[in-house]
Parts: C-alpha cells; structure tokens; sequence
C-alpha cells in the first residue's frame, strides 16, 4: 500500500522533470494521463484505507529534507540579493538562523515522518482532482500566453510540482517535514505569481514571499518551543496532539495556526492572495481553490482537538469571524472579477478556519463541507475567469454585460458557480447553514464570542449575497432581440475542464444526503474522536442534533439550478415580444449596478487584524 | 394528522389569504387618509382583469424567472408553515427574492436593473436580523425548527421582546412599505423589478406580493402562537402599526435604510440574542 | 366572458405629459386626493405602461414628444383606452398651429374620450374615465395600431378631424 502513497508525492516532481525535457505534444498526453492517474489512485486511496497509516522512511531521507531545507532558504536569500528586497532577506537570515539551530538540537527520535488518515485522504481527493483538472486546463491557457516554449513548460512543470508538494504536506507528520513543505509551497507560489515576469508580478511574488515567510517563522518558533518542552516527546502532530493534555501548552499550536492563517491570507496577510491575481489565471485557481490557501483549514482541523474550548480557538474564531465579514464588505468595493473571487476566497477561508477552531462535531463537519465545495466551486469560478479574460477579453465585472449574449455556457457555469456558494440546494450553502446551526447549537458554551460571531455570519453572509447577485445580474443581462440561445463552443480543453467541475457541483449536491453521513461525518468523527451519529428519520437526515430535511432540499433543487437552466431555453410561443421601458426614450443602454467604495476602510481592517494576530501569540504563550 | 391537514389547507389558501389582507389594507390606508378606498376585494378585481389582458414579454428568460419567484416564494412559505426549519426557510426566501432579482438584471431596462440593485440591498437589511432571530429562537426553545414553538407555555416575545421589536422595524421593507420602500418605489422607479412584467406574467409577481403578507405576518404569529388571543390581538396590532407607518413617512435612500437597520434592529436583535444567551 | 365585467373594476392609469402647461396635470393628481378619491374605483396611478389599461394624456403633442406618445402607446396591452385630459391634448387648444407642435392628441394616436376644459376639472376627468371604461368593456384583445390614418380626410390645416369620423365616439 505505502507505494500508492509514495507514488503520489513522487509520481508529480517525476512528471514535473519530464515536462521540461519532452516537446510540447508529448507533454499534453502526459498532463492528461497524471491527472487522470493521480485522480484515480487517490479515490483508490480514499475507498480502501480504512486505518490511519504512518510511514517511516529510510534516514537518509532526513538528509535530504534537512540539505534542500537549507539550499531553498538560501535560495530565498539569493532573491533578497537579487531584487534588494530587504524584509525577505532579514526574514531569510531568521529563517536560515533558526532552521539550523533546530537541526542540530532536534531530537532524533526513529518515528514516523508520514501520518495519513481520512482528513489527508480528502484532501488527497481535492488536491489531485481539482488540481488535475487545473492542470489539463493550464495546457491551453499557457499556450495562448505570449512567452517563450521553455517558460510555457516551466509552468507546467511548476503546477505539477505544487501538486505533489500538496500531497505531501497533508500527509506530513514531522514538523521538520511540515516546515519544509511549507517553505516548498511558499517557494511555488512565489515562482507562479512572478511568472510574468513585470514589476507588479515581481513586486506582488516577493510581498507574497516575505510574508509566507513570517509563516515559516511561527512553524520554527513552534518546534523550537516544543523541542524545549520535555513533555512533548516527539516532534510530530500527532505527538503534540498526544500530549498536550499532560502539559497544557499551546504556544506551538497558536504558533502552527498563526502559519496556518498567514498561508490562509487573513487579514493582515491578506495581500499576498489578491496580488497573485497578476499571475495567469491557473495560478489563482489553483492557489484559491484546492492547494496552497486550503492548507489554513487544514492544518487547524488538524490541531483542533488540541485547541478547543481554549482562549487561542477563541481568538482564531474572533479573527476568522471578523475576517468573514470584512473581507465579503471589502469585496463590495472590486470591480475586477478576479479580485472578487479573490476577497470572496478570503472570507469563506476565514469561515472554514473559524468552523475548524469551534470545534464540535458539526462545525467540523460544516467545515469540511465547505472545504471541498468552495474547493470546486472557486476552481471552476476562476476557470471561467480565465476563459472570458482569453476568449472575451473582459476583465471587469461591469464591462461582461455582453456576456449573456456572446457566451451563454461561460455565464451560467459563472452564476452557478456563485449560486453553489450561497443558496440552497448546493454544498456551500449546506455548509454555512451547518455552520449557523452549528455555532447556535454550541451558544451555551461560547456564550458572547458565539453570539458575536453569529452576526458576523449573518452579516458576512447578507453582504456576500449582495456581492454575488451584482455579479450574477451583469452575466444575465441581455436584450430581448436575442430568444433563442445556443451554448458556445469553446476549446475542447476549456470545456472538459469546466463540464468536470459543473459535474462534481451538481453530482456533490445530489449526494449530499449520502456524502453527509458516509464521507464527511466518518471524516470530522477521525479529527473529533468523537462518534457521530447519522439517522434518516422521517424525510430528515439527522447528524447529532441538527436534520437536514430531504424532501425541501429536492423542491430547492428543482426549483434553482433547473429553473436557471430552463430558463435559458424555455421559449414562450403566442406572446408579443415588446421593448424594455424607457419612459418612451430611446436608449442604448446596458448595465447599472451599484459600486460601494468600502476601500478606505482597509486600513483599519489590516490595524485589527494584526491586534488580533499578536493577541493569538500572546493567548498562547499564557496558557 | 389533523394539524397537517390545517397546515396543508392553510398553504392552498394563502394567496387567497394574502390577497384579502392587501384588499383590506388598501381599506383601512384609505380610511386613514380619510378617503373611502376600494372595495376589499379589489385585489381580485386586478387579479381577474390582468387575466384578459394581452400579454408582452421582453424575453422568455424573464418571464420565466417571474414565474419561479412565486413558486419558490410559494414553497418557501408552506416550509414556514410547516414547521421546518428557520435557517431553511430564510434562504429558501432569499431564494425566491433571488431568482426575481435575476429576473430583474436579465432584461435591459433601466428601472429593472435599479428595482434588481436596491432588493438586493433590502435583502442584506433584513436577512441578518432573520437570522440573528433565528439563533435566538434556537436559545429559547433548543431547535431550529419552527415546529418546537409549540413547546412553549408562554408566548415568545415575552423571552424575545427585542427580537419583535427588530422584526417590527424590517417588517416594511420586507413587505416594502414607506419609509423602506425603496425596492419598488413606484413614484421613483416605477415598481422596481417587476416593471417589465404584464398581462398574466405580472400576474404571478402580483400574487407573490400577497404571499409575502402571509409571510411577513406568520413571522410575527410565531411571536405569539401560544395564546390565540394574544396572537389576534398582536396581528392586528402590527397591521395598524405597519400601515399608520406607510401612511406617515416619507421613502429614505437606502444608505439611510442600512444606517438605521444596522444601528437599531440589529443591534436590538443581539442584544436579545446576547439576553437569551447569558 | 364574464371577466370582462372586471375591467371595468380595476382600471390602471397611466399619465402621460405630452407638452401640458401642467395645469391639468394638476387636476389629475387632485383625481387622487381624498376630496374626489379615485382609487374607490379601483384605479392607480402606476406609471408604468406593460400593466395600464387607460392612457391618460395631457397637453399638445410636441414634435419632442410625439415619438415618446407613440412608443409608450404601442407598450400598453389590449385592450386599452385612451383619454385626452383638456382642450390642448383635445385639439391643439391655444398652441394648435405653433411651429412646434403636431397638433392634438389625435394625429398621432386613436382617441377614445376627450375631456374638454382648460384645465379640466377634476370631476369631469372622473367622468371621462367612466366614460372611457365603457368603451374598455366592448374592446377586444386586438392589436391598435397608434399610426396616423393615411387615407382620412384633413382639413386646410393638415389636422384630422377625427371627431367627425363615423365610429372613434361611442353613440350613446
């Protein structure tokens, strides 16, 4: 078995190698066929590991970790030189500093590097799946760049690499490993988003860089911390996670989650994300959707067993919330598509991050959800980014009012893809229902934070609504001379990738009522330890306390995403066609929608965020 | 059996319903402005009259879309009655509010797009209060369904005085009243989204007008359920206080409607929440 | 049909100023006010020509507004009426034969009721209402064309007198 995993963390660098000898057309079929292997082995995966396995390799790997650990943070250095950036280079210097000293203290004990259980199993599944998909779309999307043929592949070789970078963080059980991951994905991210090469993508690429790097930092102060804590046996997760009931200290998970949130771009480190917007568009798909910002989640579903019902989660919920609000209020202000999906990203991390601190089982289960669907529903968002940016030349959301006319399939995948977000039937909104519920349900314990952040929910959640139906009118505007529409045929490539996605929305949320109790409640009881009980009763689905009533789910069903369908193509016959009111006026007019400037506040917003941040050290540290 | 009998009966007649209480508020507004106002049935009247009229669309997609607002909104009152879920029955309203504000961005008419633009602000003004109510709901009786009211030996509002406050105050912009009347202002924008709308598709909108009295006034019930008196007497109570009100003010711009929402129902809504909670 | 009988209940105004001295617009939205309470019989004001039955029209028709007179004549739904409120939406009234004006309401679009007075009182704007929803009762869901008639006899003026064409009047 340990081979299927070893080929997933391999199988991508070994693929990403190749890329860059073999020639353009060969190159495609090898994308395609990694997607579709990686894909398969990690459903594969998911179906037959049933224990959660731990992987020991050889010592020598160690070495390695430890010589490329040094060579990428000299690398980092070499950039500070090379760009005269000097907070990467300081930060470099900390880095440089501190990973050394931990490699000559650290303890070697002979234990397991590699911890897989069904958490790492779903994120397997997004990382490969969604990230496949990305893969396969990049092919065309760099083709139609202006740049030369070794870049091209560089790009390619360089998503391909995040992918296995992916798979092997969230399987890392080692700190050690963990940092260098970290510092790998930081690294990835920094090449893809300089990718163009310009000022602002430079400039953009070392902002994201410097301030990964405060991420790396926090990781090293935690192992540095626990190495200095003789209770803490062995510097792995599940060691931490094992003892930290004996000691009851929580600065190095304060310090893993304020890594974590700096990865998950909340506020202040919010700036990395919206500048990776310069970036070719794979590049944001694939660092909003399923890899490098859903290492936030992760790593606090990780550590929330440790967390829970402490000062720190309830910092890190304060933060998310207060996150989730003003990041959806910010986004009212973008009229760039990308920037909104961008700022709608950072809120619904913030979301996911807060549901992982709460903790219980159904706030577990609620993040999880959201999770897996944001995961796709941002990629195909941003996937359609990149076609109507390619194909329609449109970058800001008020110029696509011609959209609806010219690419009918771009704008409904866009607005379904905004609906699966919000409203119900989709997986989104079952997830920020459960979480509603779920932080409701657990009042009595958070009492005032609980309350608080229920109207940062409720709030966030009425703004992102407002958000989403400005853009989603813009894409179905269009005049009454055009009845009969028919779909647009893009390349091939664009359209598989998209046709997937909507497939996986629209499949994901039929399942639900089996997924709910088969996949995420085996999933959230692994982090929980607690067992979660999942009953049909009556037409309800009822998880511990909470039911998901089956029969209005159906109705909603048919009633959203098939009325927006039918919509498109019903056709009323017998009925005069007339003109749109103008008071009689002939007009040519387009779109209206209304703009909120919410940008001055922004300051304030990066000003709390870091209280909020120093807070989340400061609570750890006093525990 | 028989309580879903009623509550089965109660969903078939609710636009009839709805209809007969806008025929008696149109009544009773008259008879505050001291005129005699139409007939109470007028409503029907309308109703039957658009029915012959001949029909214009602007495009199949639109009127589609209209059609769906009134089934959905439709479906989203019989969860309320129902008992379903509270959290449910909020989005499956915003829902319905949705797919009209689609409609309402999917021709290219200016007043539609304004009437699509300030729904979608009324919806971020009332839908956070629901919500907050909601939880608060959930304090009180320990579920989120709307059928553990029943539970109670005493009314809701006296756990949740200032819930109903707040849902006094976003009553008339969910039923779009004056002063929040700023979705369908008719003196300014003409009635909003559903102006490109006649013949037997206004129809639809038109009727959806009624259920979402039915709506709006099963949200009040749910204050009082317990007691039939108290329940009678309270309904009537905030009919006269939502049509004095219409009656009295004059339409706010809708940065003056978030201002004041925000800074009292709101808050007002928290602070029970924070009540219940502590 | 017996739904017929409830056009007559819920006649929906549309008020169109085509060039008035707003002196009768005056007298229309006195129509509203408690004194004279129109809405008793079921009307409203709404502004909005997709879902109006009766057009009710003030002023001569300016060469600006004709277009916009035809353009929301042709957006109103049969069967509708159309109502000339005082003298100048009647005939011309004082600006008949000015350089910019094409004359009354009726060169441009079929009229069913005129109004006369300047300005028209609100009682008789009542009245012609009453009137008009006679005649919205015999209408059908045929379409009405708002052309000008190209073969009726004008006069010296190049106006035509439609109020001596058999049929545009009900004979009461």
């Amino acid at each position: 078995m340990n081979w299927l995993f070893y080929s997933l963390f391999l199988f991508p660098l070994l693929v990403s190698g190749l890329i860059l000898l073999f020639p353009k057309r060969i190159n495609q079929g090898l994308i395609i066929a990694t997607a579709l292997i990686l894909s398969t082995i990690s459903l594969y995966l998911y179906g037959s590991v049933k224990e959660a396995v731990s992987i020991q390799v050889p010592e020598l790997v160690n070495f390695l970790v430890a010589g490329i650990d040094i060579l990428l943070l000299l690398y980092f250095g070499y950039v500070a030189i090379k760009h005269r950036h000097l907070l990467v280079g300081i930060l470099s210097i900390l880095q440089l500093a501190g990973a050394i000293y931990v490699l000559t203290i650290a303890p070697h004990h002979s234990t397991a590097q590699f911890y897989i259980d069904r958490l790492s199993l779903m994120m397997f599944l997004l990382i490969n799946i969604v990230s496949g998909v990305i893969a396969v779309f990049a092919i065309r999307y760099i083709d139609e760049e202006n740049c030369s043929e070794y870049k091209k592949k560089f790009f390619l070789s360089v998503i391909m690499w995040f992918i296995g970078v992916m798979n092997m963080i969230v399987s890392a059980d080692n700190l050690e490993y963990f940092f260098l991951f970290f510092e790998l994905t930081t690294l990835a991210s920094f090449l893809l988003i300089g990718f163009r090469n310009d000022e602002t993508s430079v400039r953009n690429a070392l902002n994201a860089l410097w301030m990964n790097q405060i991420g790396g930092l926090a990781i090293l102060g935690a192992i540095v911390y626990a190495i200095f804590t003789p209770e803490y046996e062995q510097l792995t997760f599940s060691g931490l996670l094992s003892n930290v009931s004996n000691t009851g200290l929580l600065l190095p998970f304060a310090l893993l989650a304020v890594a974590a949130l700096i990865k998950g771009a909340q506020m202040p480190f919010s700036s990395w994300l919206l500048g990776a917007m310069v970036a070719p568009t794979p590049v944001s798909a694939l660092l909003h959707s399923s890899t490098m910002v859903k290492i936030a989640p992760f790593v606090i579903l990780r550590i929330s067993p440790a967390i829970k019902d402490t000062n720190v989660a309830t910092v890190i919920m304060l933060l998310t919330g207060f996150v989730f609000l003003v990041a959806a209020i910010s986004a009212l202000s973008q009229d760039t598509f990308k920037r909104i999906l961008a700022y709608s990203t950072i809120s619904l991390l913030g979301l996911m991050c807060m549901l992982a601190a709460a903790g219980t089982e159904t706030a577990i289960m609620a993040a999880l959800m959201l999770v897996i669907f944001h995961g796709i529903s941002k990629c195909m968002l941003f996937l359609n980014a990149g076609i109507i940016e390619h194909v329609y030349h449109y970058k800001q959301t008020s110029q696509m009012d011609r959209l609806g006319e010219l690419g009918p399939f771009t704008a409904l995948a866009v607005a379904i893809g905004f609906m699966s977000l919000l409203l119900p039937p989709f997986g989104g909104f079952i997830g920020k229902w459960f979480s509603i519920e779920s932080i409701g349900s657990s009042l009595p314990t958070f009492k005032l934070t609980g309350a608080l952040i229920i109207a940062a929910i409720a709030i966030g959640g009425a703004v992102m609504a407002l958000l989403y139906f400005k853009v989603t009118g813009v894409l179905f505007s269009r005049s009454g001379e055009q009845e009969v529409i028919r779909f647009e045929k893009t390349h091939p490539l664009y359209q598989s990738s998209i046709y997937i996605l909507l497939f996986l929305i629209i499949g994901g949320m039929l399942a639900l009522p089996v997924l709910l109790p088969s996949f995420f409640a085996p999933i959230a009881s692994t982090i929980t330890q607690v067992s979660i009980s999942s009953v049909f009763k009556g037409g309800s689905l009822y998880i511990n306390n909470l039911s998901l009533p089956i029969i209005p789910m159906l109705i909603a069903f048919l009633v959203l995403p098939v009325t927006i369908i039918l919509s498109l193509f019903i056709h009323f016959k017998g009925v005069d066609r007339v003109k749109e009111y103008t008071c009689g006026e002939k007009v040519d007019y387009r779109f209206s929608s209304l703009y909120f400037s919410t940008e001055k506040a922004m300051p304030f917003y990066i000003v709390v965020g870091g209280i909020f941040f120093v807070a989340l050290v400061f609570v750890g540290g006093m525990l | 059996m028989n309580t879903t009998l009623i509550a089965i009966i109660f969903v078939i007649v609710a636009p009839v319903l709805g209809g007969l209480i806008y025929g008696i508020e149109r009544k009773i507004k008259a008879r505050m402005q001291q005129r005699i106002g139409p007939p109470i049935l007028q409503p029907f009247y309308d109703f039957f009259k658009l029915a012959q009229k001949r029909t214009f669309i602007v495009h199949s997609t639109h009127a589609f879309l209209g059609i769906m607002h009134f089934v959905s909104l439709w479906f989203a009152l019989a969860v309320l009655i129902f008992g379903g879920d509270f959290i449910l029955v909020i989005y499956l309203h915003l829902l319905s509010t949705a797919l009209l504000i689609i409609a309402g961005y999917s021709t290219r008419s200016v007043f539609s797009h304004l009437g699509a633009n300030r729904l979608a602000i009324t919806a971020l003004a009332y839908e956070p209060v629901l919500i907050l109510i909601a939880v608060s709901l959930y304090m009180v009786t320990g579920s989120f369904n709307i059928s553990s009211i029943s539970t109670l030996e005493e009314p809701l509002i006296v756990k949740m005085p200032l819930a109903f406050v707040a849902l006094l105050l976003v009553l008339p912009i969910k039923l779009k009243k004056s002063p929040f009347d700023i979705a369908e202002a008719h003196q300014e924008i003409t009635g909003g989204a559903e102006i490109e709308y006649s013949g037997i598709f206004f129809e639809f909108l038109y009727t959806a007008k009624w259920l979402d009295y039915i709506f709006a006034y099963a949200l009040v019930y749910l204050f009082v359920a317990s007691n039939f008196f108290l329940a009678i007497t309270v309904l009537i109570l905030t009919f006269l206080f939502i049509n004095a009100l219409d009656n009295s003010t004059a339409r706010v711009d809708y940065k003056q409607m978030l201002k004041f929402i925000f800074w009292t129902a709101l808050p007002a809504a928290l602070l029970n929440l924070l009540w219940v909670t502590l | 049909m017996e739904l017929k009988l409830y056009r007559k209940k819920s006649p929906w105004i549309l008020h169109y100023n085509a060039g008035s001295c707003n002196g009768c617009d005056i007298e229309i939205l006195a129509c509203l006010s408690p004194k004279y309470d129109v809405e008793r019989f079921g009307m409203i004001n709404t502004g909005n020509p997709k879902q109006s039955d009766i057009l009710l029209i003030t002023g001569p028709v300016t060469k600006r507004s004709r277009e916009r007179l035809v353009e929301i004549y042709s957006q109103m739904p049969e069967p509708k009426v159309v109502i000339c409120c005082g003298s100048c939406a009647s005939t011309g009234g004082v600006f008949r034969d000015m350089y910019n004006i094409e004359g009354g309401v009726d060169q441009v679009i079929p009229v069913d009721v005129y109004v006369p007075g300047c300005a028209c009182r609100p009682e008789q704007i009542i009245d012609g209402v009453v009137a008009a929803l006679e005649i919205l009762e015999k209408k059908t869901k045929a379409i009405e064309k708002p052309l000008r008639y190209a073969n009726e006899v004008k006069d010296e003026n190049d106006q035509i007198n439609r109020r001596t064409m058999p049929g545009t009047i009900p004979t009461k």
